[in-house]
């Protein structure tokens, strides 16, 4: 339990800089699918990677898994790297059918 | 938890009345709940099965109509797998003893617990509404297959969502499980000191919590589609069939794991106490458990070879298969290690276990041969398909199963069975469940094909010696049931630890008292499966 009784108590700074960061990927992805939209399957894996990169930054800062134990940190990459690998297969079958 | 001295009440007599179990905490009471709804739901499924079994003893019909059958297989299917093999061992021995072997004094949320068994029986009842309401059940087969599952007019719905909150059950139990094994055990029990049984649930719990969510939006996509006409899965409107069986798979293959993982951790449990022996490779075991639940994820393909799915893809995918045998083998290599040279008690529950065993390496090496693309291609679809599963299911997790029944029921009932009846019992069970599913791998051999109303001549007698083990079958579980029923309500009274097992479990009395255990119970030096070190202890 000695995780719990680490404290911690981020800045505003930290906040505000993911806050930004998340609006700016939001306009980039509005921005792919409006003006990448005849690139179709690549449009879609970008949309994929910035809604990756997103969703990573909310669990690192506003959930503070950045200050948990880096067990959780292999617990989050595992889920990740079972999607991905999912998404590599299901992309192999659709190339290659 | 663990006042010295306490008055003994054990867990039945602390509570009294209707309301003391129908919105009871203890993990034990619900253990006990889920045990009664399971067992109703099993014989529910097997009633189907046989049924099904009736009406193939000969070519044409014999006593139902063709679409009656398709929804008898399909309810047997459902009612089978997620009303009975996934949550049997977990939810019902998992919830009793983990905090026992542990030696702790509840799981870690025991409101979600009670909420996880009550999801359980909502689902339940979604999935037999289906008998009332619409157009009767499902007639898809228990995988949902799109577009047909989209199309037809029984009531899928409602088939689904039972699926649907049945999963929600399972996550919450798989996160309880989680948390417990991390926050809850007594201290100086590290990961390396559990019992093999709580790695195995363990294992399973992760796939609980990161693969059933897949499955259950999923199942909303198909009642999606069957409202609202996306096109997600009907190629007629633009959806790929084969779509929906990746997402199926993704999920229900690594389910095959959350049924047979808590099998194998009874297993290892039930050998080395009746070896009175320390168990061989205990980290190979422990890891192996783990190495399975994360393979389990990339193999799902292999149930698609003749789906449409592409060559390269298939190629991958049934390499990939092959990987899952070895953390499998490495488990039944060190079982059989641990026996040898052990002082071996035969008793009921090693008799189930050594059934496990027999029946598992049937089931796992069909199983290879299914995984072997160029082999897979010729019986996919046929009865040697449903002969492995049910080799690797019933003859794997329905036998460990009945062996943890076997092996806990001093602790959990405080009383012994008749364990001459048990014996027979279990010899009738195992002869006729060999006789039921055996034939069913020849047939598929010869070309039967899987989920047939009505099959050709030359099949008629493979057919009749399986109805005919099913038979033998029912007449061995009926028995089973019985003794056991006696033995809960008059058997005799049962020692705290009957079988000389030394993990912490059997240093507690039987029945538990509601709070486990009235003293801090004590980890035996050297690991869980110390023998010597037990006897030392005793004597």
């Amino acid at each position: 339990m000695s995780d719990n009784n680490n404290v911690h108590i981020s800045s505003y700074k930290e906040h505000f800089s993911t806050w930004a960061a998340l609006i700016l990927l939001t306009f980039m992805t509005v921005a792919v699918s409006v003006f990448g939209a005849e690139l179709r399957t690549l449009s879609v894996a970008t949309a994929m990677i910035i809604a990756t990169v997103k969703a990573t930054a909310v669990g690192y800062y506003f959930m503070h898994i950045k200050y948990d134990p880096k067990i959780y940190k292999w617990m989050m990459g595992t889920v990740l790297a079972l999607f991905t690998f999912f998404m590599i297969m299901l992309t192999i079958d659709y190339l290659t059918r | 938890m663990t006042v010295d001295a306490l008055p003994y009440t054990d867990f039945y007599k602390a509570k009294k009345g209707i309301w003391s179990w129908l919105f009871t905490l203890d993990h034990k009471r619900i253990a006990l709940l889920y045990l009664y709804a399971i067992i109703s739901f099993f014989l529910v499924g097997a009633t189907l099965g046989i049924l099904m079994r009736l009406e193939l003893f000969q070519p044409g019909k014999d006593i139902i109509e063709p679409q009656t059958y398709n929804q008898i297989f399909t309810l047997h299917g459902v009612i089978m797998i997620f009303l009975f093999i996934i949550p049997s061992i977990p939810a019902i021995f998992g919830n009793f003893l983990l905090p026992l072997i542990l030696g702790t004094d509840d799981v870690a949320f025991p409101k979600l617990n009670l909420l996880s068994f009550y999801l359980y029986v909502l689902g339940a009842l979604f999935a037999l509404s289906t008998l009332i309401f619409g157009d009767g059940p499902a007639d898809t087969g228990w995988t949902f297959y799109a577009p047909y599952s989209v199309k037809t007019g029984t009531n899928v719905t409602m088939s689904v969502l039972a699926a649907f909150i049945l999963g929600f059950s399972s996550i919450l139990t798989g996160l309880n499980f989680i948390v417990t094994i991390h926050r809850l055990r007594t201290p100086g029990m590290g990961f390396n000191q559990m019992p093999l049984f709580s790695w195995a649930l363990y294992a399973t719990s992760w796939i609980q919590v990161l693969a059933t969510p897949v499955i259950g939006i999923t199942l909303l996509m198909i009642v999606a589609e069957r409202v609202f006409g996306i096109g997600l899965f009907d190629p007629s409107i633009g959806g790929d069939p084969i779509l929906y069986q990746h997402l199926f798979w993704i999920y229900s293959h690594p389910a095959v794991y959350i049924m047979a993982l808590p099998a194998m951790g009874v297993v290892s449990e039930i050998i080395p106490t009746f070896a009175q022996r320390t168990i061989f490779g205990y980290k190979a075991i422990a890891y192996s458990s783990m190495a399975i639940a994360f393979i389990g994820y990339f193999v799902w393909g292999h149930h698609m070879f003749t789906s449409g799915m592409s060559g390269p893809a298939a190629i991958i995918f049934s390499i990939l298969t092959f990987l899952v045998a070895i953390p499998t083998s490495i488990k039944v290599f060190n079982w059989l290690a641990t026996l040898y040279k052990g002082s071996i008690v035969i008793d009921t529950p090693l008799l189930y276990a050594l059934a496990f065993i027999f029946n598992f390496l049937i089931g796992g090496l069909t199983g290879l041969l299914l995984g072997a693309l160029a082999a897979d291609v010729h019986v996919h679809d046929t009865y040697f398909v449903v002969g492995h599963f049910h080799y690797v299911m019933f003859g794997g997790t329905g036998f460990a199963f009945f062996g943890a029944l076997h092996y806990w029921f001093p602790k959990i009932w405080g009383r012994m069975y008749n364990k001459k009846v048990a014996n027979t019992a279990f010899a009738i069970f195992l002869i006729g469940f060999n006789i039921l599913y055996f034939p069913m791998l020849i047939l598929g051999i010869m070309g039967m094909p899987r989920r047939y109303y009505d099959y050709l001549p030359e099949f008629t007698s493979l057919n009749q010696i399986s109805t005919v083990g099913s038979w033998i079958t029912v007449t061995g579980i009926i028995l089973m049931l019985i003794n056991l029923i006696v033995a809960a309500r008059k058997g005799e009274k049962a020692p705290d630890n009957p079988w000389n097992g030394i993990t912490l479990e059997w240093q507690t009395k039987s029945p538990p008292p509601l709070e486990n255990f009235d003293k801090m119970p004590q980890i035996p030096e050297g690991g869980p499966y110390n023998f010597p070190n037990a006897y030392k202890h005793k004597h």
